[in-house]
């Protein structure tokens, strides 16, 4: 026994078919520190956590949690040994009371009934702990994203934890709301909990944490003390290659006067978008800013055909070379968009994009299959050969072209949705939040594809809440407000505070960008 | 390396599974009673005859719907209505055919003058009737198991509204042979059935026609993003499984020589369902194996065999059923399968001579 570790992970191994999840990965952590677990998605930081919560069982090592050795069997059983887990999505249900959700599962007792009384002032009693005053009798649903998520933590803590582990916590949560979870992570800290804390934010890591832990590729790179390492240290280090080549992007250049591939002219469709024009040239990178719920999406689907347009012409030139000649008809479907040369990757990668139980072969395939129809069936080679170049291309992790897309890590089944498009050769390629919840390097990675992709003729539309990555690689950005088009800029005018500046203008929620 | 992948595969393969259910049922048939197996060419029909080809032969009706029901299962819905689709298809067909009316028989020769109406009109109306269940679906965005409900109700309705409530009879021969002549000495309807399977199979799997049908049940929303006519998918479908259907009454009517309302395909839609899921196609749809459901199909019928070739009540036929169904279900389950796989790599690991 090392010195008073509170959880020793030894060598700690999982295999999963066809690859190793995890390789000999040891993990220490001492009570009382708040320990920051990186890496890039597919890394194994959620294999790690599910080993320790038992959801995933270990194939080798040992897992020593205060000096005795440990085999959780499942999330429950852990649960009981003092290790309670916030996951991400808020896992509570959102009609019951705040104290009912604390509570739920292990209401107190008394005279054979449910002690409402003591459930009410025990709650109100842990949420003030959390410097949180609201009424613990109102459902859920009443609150905010984050006072739910203080009340997953709270649940979390209240279970007698000893490790405390949050995954994503503050990837919904604003500056002010992420600033009252550090107090709390603070505040548990010194009670002497071990707090496991994972996140795509960098500066948060930074602002947190006592050490943290680096996972590459399911190995171990090593455990730093925060001040030991740099950002660019540890993002080198996360992703394993020099980050300056990737960075170093440049945006794409437009000679005027060069033809336009799309023009919209006054699209709207009731209750979506009322009124909006653009047009897009040949290789350029068109970059949309605006909140949430600006209009961003909305577009995207008006273009594509998946909401049915109702006034206003799309018209495309210079199209079809490529695929089935439509002539000019109305683009009503995404069937037609796709016929045209258009290409759409959707925001809600889950919902709308993946198709989870098919292998990564046939995700690839399906947007050119579909192009040519059922009755024109592409061969199994072709497939194979498809699918082969794009896991090379785009470097998709995995061991054959046969895995289903559902057991990738996000940023390879984003990249396997990119391949579906890349794949139909499109001439318009829209490319809808691409980079969320995806880490640095696939992030990077990205965005030299879409710059490559211009270089080659391909014009894009990109829609990030990210400014700087919209900066970095837009010939010109629009920027949605309200649902409407508000500004257009290009080149000197493309500045973080502008783009700001005009989000925020006449709103006053202009601290919520992201 | 090669070989340790496969095995682990094929005890996950839930069709693997499935044959393991019928080899075992089979076993005890044999055991129970080892003349089970023994086939013979009957003198006068020339067919051959036996258990293996009765299970094979009555297997057929529900196996030909369940082919369409597999397809249906993959996208995530269920059809309720195929059972009462039996019930029109006869009654129309039988409707063409009854012999008491002069219009439709030459008197005293038994001919049908529009024979080929007899068979077609029934199985246009059963594909109708599932482009209905399919127009409810797609585009009326109704759950598959309610807007099947409507026809299996009122389907029987349907049916007993052509024949006037009656039960008409005939003695056409080129009807009576549909279920109950052979070639070579197989009887027709498993010739059928190989067709129907044979044709299914290279529909769904020749052309990508099964890859969408996939993808529309695993995530609507996201094949219709890459392109995917998914409504045309789902009506093509449901058509798919009522032209089937009527397939299989036509079978069930020409076997009784007669049409019944009340009883023909009774429960056939609940046989099927369970023939698909035995099959290894899981009910919330996705991937799906139309060989699987085949010898879902079957493993059925040998189970009412079985029970009836040992004297065993036949109310206590159901009850029989079921425990096997478990059964096989519960080998087929996840977790059953994780650790058998699990077992078969540990196993192959010490073969090899691994030291960890």
């Amino acid at each position: 026994m090392s010195e008073n570790n509170l959880l020793e992970m030894r060598q700690i191994e999982i295999q999963f078919p066809g690859v190793k999840a995890l390789d000999k990965v040891d993990f220490f952590m001492r009570p009382g520190e708040i320990h920051s677990l990186l890496g890039e998605n597919g890394a194994g930081k959620s294999t790690l956590i599910k080993c320790l919560t038992g959801v995933h069982h270990k194939d080798a090592g040992t897992i020593i949690l205060d000096g005795k050795e440990i085999q959780p069997q499942s999330p429950q059983h852990a649960m009981e040994m003092g290790i309670s887990t916030v996951y991400q999505e808020v896992n509570l249900c959102p009609n019951l009371t705040v104290a009912e959700n604390i509570f739920v599962g292990r209401q107190p007792m008394k005279h054979g009934q449910i002690d409402w009384r003591t459930i009410n002032r025990r709650a109100r009693e842990l949420m003030a702990r959390f410097r949180m005053d609201i009424d613990v009798t109102r459902p859920l649903s009443y609150f905010s994203t984050a006072i739910q998520q203080m009340v997953a933590i709270a649940r979390a803590v209240d279970v007698k934890a000893k490790i405390l582990i949050l995954d994503e916590p503050t990837s919904s949560l604003d500056d002010n709301e992420v600033q009252l979870l550090f107090d709390v992570m603070r505040d548990l800290r010194a009670e002497g909990m071990g707090i496991i804390f994972i996140t795509h934010f960098l500066d948060q890591v930074f602002a947190i944490s006592d050490r943290l832990t680096i996972l590459r590729n399911g190995c171990l790179v090593g455990t730093y003390n925060i001040q030991d390492i740099t950002k660019v240290e540890l993002v080198t280090q996360m992703v394993g290659k020099d980050m300056d080549a990737i960075f170093n992007l440049k945006r794409p250049d437009v000679a005027p006067g060069t033809p336009d591939r799309l023009t919209a002219t006054h699209i709207g469709s009731p209750g979506k978008i009322d009124d909006i024009s653009l047009n897009v040239r040949e290789g350029e990178l068109i970059g949309f800013a605006g909140l949430l719920g600006s209009g961003r999406t909305e577009t995207a689907e008006l273009l594509f055909g998946v909401t049915h347009l109702s006034h206003g012409t799309i018209v495309l030139t210079g199209i079809g070379e490529n695929a089935k000649q439509k002539g000019n008809k109305k683009i009503k479907n995404p069937y037609d968009a796709l016929t045209k040369g258009l290409a759409f990757c959707p925001e809600d990668r889950k919902r709308d994009g993946i198709i989870s139980d098919l292998s990564i072969r046939e995700n690839i395939a399906l947007a050119v299959q579909a192009r040519k129809g059922f009755l024109h069936p592409m061969s199994r080679r072709e497939q194979n050969a498809l699918a082969d170049k794009y896991i090379a291309e785009l470097g998709i992790a995995t061991p054959d072209a046969e895995k289903k897309i559902g057991e990738l890590s996000g940023g390879n089944q984003q990249k396997v949705i990119l391949a579906r498009w890349m794949a139909t050769d499109p001439r318009v390629l829209i490319l809808d939040e691409p980079t969320r919840g995806i880490d640095v390097g696939a992030k990077a990675e990205i965005q030299r594809l879409m710059l490559e992709m211009c270089e080659k003729g391909v014009s894009i539309i990109f829609i990030s809440s990210e400014l700087d990555e919209i900066i970095r690689c837009s010939t010109r950005i629009i920027v949605m407000r309200d649902r409407k088009k508000v500004a257009e800029l290009d080149g000197e005018n493309c500045t973080q505070e502008k783009i700001l500046t005009i989000i925020a203008e006449g709103a006053e929620a202009a601290g919520g960008v992201a | 390396m090669k070989k340790k992948i496969d095995l682990t595969q094929l005890l996950r393969s839930k069709v693997t599974w499935a044959i393991v259910a019928e080899i075992l049922v089979l076993l005890v048939c044999l055991i129970a009673r080892p003349d089970f197996f023994s086939l013979k060419i009957q003198e006068d029909t020339g067919m051959l005859y036996g258990n293996i080809i009765d299970i094979l032969n009555r297997s057929s009706e529900i196996t030909i719907i369940a082919m369409g029901m597999t397809l249906v299962i993959a996208l995530g819905g269920t059809d309720l209505s195929v059972g009462a689709l039996v019930a029109v298809s006869g009654a129309i067909a039988l409707k063409f055919m009854r012999w008491d009316v002069a219009e439709y028989i030459t008197p005293g020769d038994y001919s049908v003058k529009p024979y080929a109406l007899a068979l077609l009109v029934p199985l246009g109306v059963c594909t109708l009737m599932g482009l209905f269940n399919g127009f409810l679906i797609a585009k009326g965005g109704m759950q598959p198991i309610i807007a099947t409900l409507i026809l299996m109700v009122c389907g029987r309705g349907i049916a007993q509204i052509t024949t006037d409530g009656r039960q008409f009879t005939t003695k056409f021969t080129p009807f009576y042979r549909i279920a109950n002549s052979s070639f070579l000495a197989i009887p027709m309807p498993i010739i059928i059935t190989a067709v129907v399977i044979l044709l299914m199979w290279l529909f769904v799997r020749k052309t990508a026609f099964g890859t969408f049908v996939e993808a529309v049940g695993i995530n609507r929303n996201a094949s219709r993003l890459s392109g995917i006519n998914a409504q045309m998918v789902i009506f093509i479908v449901f058509a798919i499984t009522g032209l089937l259907s009527g397939v299989s009454g036509l079978i069930y009517s020409s076997r009784i020589m007669s049409n019944d309302s009340n009883n023909a395909g009774l429960n056939f839609e609940m046989d099927a369902i369970l023939a698909v899921v035995i099959g290894g196609t899981s009910m919330t749809g996705g991937k799906f194996s139309l060989v699987g459901t085949a010898i879902g199909s079957i493993i059925i019928r040998t189970i009412v065999t079985l029970v009836y070739y040992f004297g065993i009540a036949s109310e206590a036929t159901m009850a029989f059923k079921a425990m096997i169904i478990a059964v096989v279900i519960v080998l087929q389950s996840e977790p059953v399968s994780n650790y058998l796989s699990k077992r078969a790599r540990n196993r192959a690991k010490l073969a090899t001579g691994g030291v960890k």
